[in-house]
């Protein structure tokens, strides 16, 4: 009976101890899927009834997240066809990718120049941060 | 506003006011959607069961208007009860028939009568079909009620505290087949409860009923979204937005229904917030039975 039988289940969790609103906590996590490619373009995602119920959040959450996201170009609808991810294009695609990484570096760059750190130290404290992954994940391995 | 709105309102009822043995429930404003999840939440002795027999023509208001699907009562009465799913407060009226009896009974009435999900319910539901109704438990006499009801194929489902004396597993089902009842097009639940975890689960918005009188129409995940708890080390001397309640101790706990605002004064005043989570159900009805207006202002839809 239901249409939505092969629709994908997406683990997104929300959090009431998240100031963000329900509805942001949902569109920053499937944006996330999105881009990493882990729901990839044409996929059908749960209906607004199935999402709410899996999230116990009302429709009105849920509705608010997809049409957010279709406004953005991530999501599509169609008339009896759910709702499916988009094709984003390779430009779009990288854009969105570098726009968080962008903002995280903005507030470390801001948080140092509160510290009182300049410019030279905080691009040496940067490289002694990377050093130090690339040496973690070598011995993750 | 009105005028234009009800065409498209399941539900509408207007200034709607009855009055029994010294209690007056109204007059009631209310307003629903098609799509959606009501939940009617408030005390015993509320008005909610009166409330569900005067949208389902079984009770006459005083005075005031009910529509449901744009009909009214008595005219529309055939058409309106062939649309909608009831689930009484209390279950009775058929007690020497069986479930298999009252499928062929009540499925003769209602041209939308699905005999496969009725099936498919009673099996579910663990129902003996077989066994008089009087002979069932309270719990199963619940869950026939409300297998009997989805059954019929309803537009709108009217559930009286549906899951009154249900047992958690049979519970659990019911708000399943709530959901998938929802799922299969543009339908409409008005269900009344006590039970907030309930209320949390399945509604979309939540109707206060208290004293006879709505506190107020709310967006549930807005409602849960705009009260909060605040711990704070330090009592804040100039006060903040949408103060509701402060607990001195260490930590203070502070209640306010204008959280971001609220934490913003909180950091102007150099205070620092050490954890802030939400307020459950309960207690946010606790303070709007309470009441102060301006809540009722801010967080309410009009």
């Amino acid at each position: 009976m239901s249409a939505n039988g092969e629709a994908a289940r997406v683990p997104i969790r929300i959090s009431m101890d998240d100031p963000e609103p329900m509805y942001r906590q949902i569109e920053a996590q499937l944006k996330d899927f999105i881009l990493s490619g882990q729901l990839p373009a044409g996929t059908r995602l749960p209906s607004v009834r199935g999402l709410a119920k899996e999230l116990a959040c009302s429709v009105i959450t849920t509705r608010r997240a997809y049409q957010d996201l279709e406004n953005e170009g991530f999501l599509r609808t169609r008339q009896g066809m759910g709702t499916v991810v988009a094709e984003i294009g390779e430009e779009a695609m990288k854009l969105h990718r570098r726009e968080p990484v962008v903002i995280a570096l903005r507030e470390a760059a801001e948080a140092g120049r509160r510290a009182g750190y300049s410019g030279t130290e905080l691009q040496r404290m940067f490289e002694r941060v990377l050093e130090e992954r690339s040496a973690g994940v070598r011995a993750a391995e | 506003m009105y005028e234009q709105r009800s065409e498209r309102n399941v539900i509408s009822l207007k200034n709607l006011v009855k009055s029994y043995e010294g209690f007056t429930l109204g007059p009631l404003d209310l307003e629903v959607e098609p799509g959606y999840v009501v939940a009617i939440v408030g005390p015993n002795g509320s008005g909610k069961s009166t409330l569900f027999r005067m949208m389902i023509g079984l009770s006459q208001p005083d005075s005031g208007e009910i529509e449901i699907f744009g009909d009214r009562y008595p005219e529309g009465e055939v058409e309106i009860k062939r649309r909608i799913g009831y689930v009484p407060d209390i279950s009775t009226g058929h007690d020497e028939m069986t479930a298999a009896d009252l499928g062929s009974f009540v499925s003769h009435w209602y041209p939308k009568w699905n005999e496969e999900l009725y099936a498919n319910l009673l099996r579910r539901f663990e129902i003996n079909a077989k066994k008089r109704f009087d002979k069932l438990s309270k719990g199963m006499q619940r869950r026939l009620t409300f297998t009997l009801a989805v059954a019929r194929n309803p537009d709108l489902l009217l559930l009286d505290e549906p899951t009154d004396s249900v047992d958690p597993f049979a519970r659990r089902i019911m708000l399943e087949e709530i959901s998938t009842f929802l799922e299969a097009g543009e339908r409409t639940v008005l269900f009344a409860t006590h039970v907030m975890d309930e209320v949390r689960r399945v509604a979309d918005y939540v109707a206060f009923l208290d004293g006879g009188h709505f506190l107020g129409f709310y967006e549930k995940d807005a409602l849960l979204e705009q009260w909060k708890t605040l711990w704070v080390y330090q009592v804040p001397e100039n006060g903040i937005p949408g103060l509701v309640s402060v607990e001195n101790g260490t930590p203070t706990r502070i209640v306010t229904n204008s959280p971001e605002a609220a934490m913003t004064a909180l950091e102007e005043q150099s205070i620092e917030v050490v954890r802030s989570g939400p307020l459950d159900l309960e207690e946010i009805l606790a303070h709007l039975m309470r009441g102060t207006p301006e809540d009722k202002e801010t967080v309410g839809r009009t």
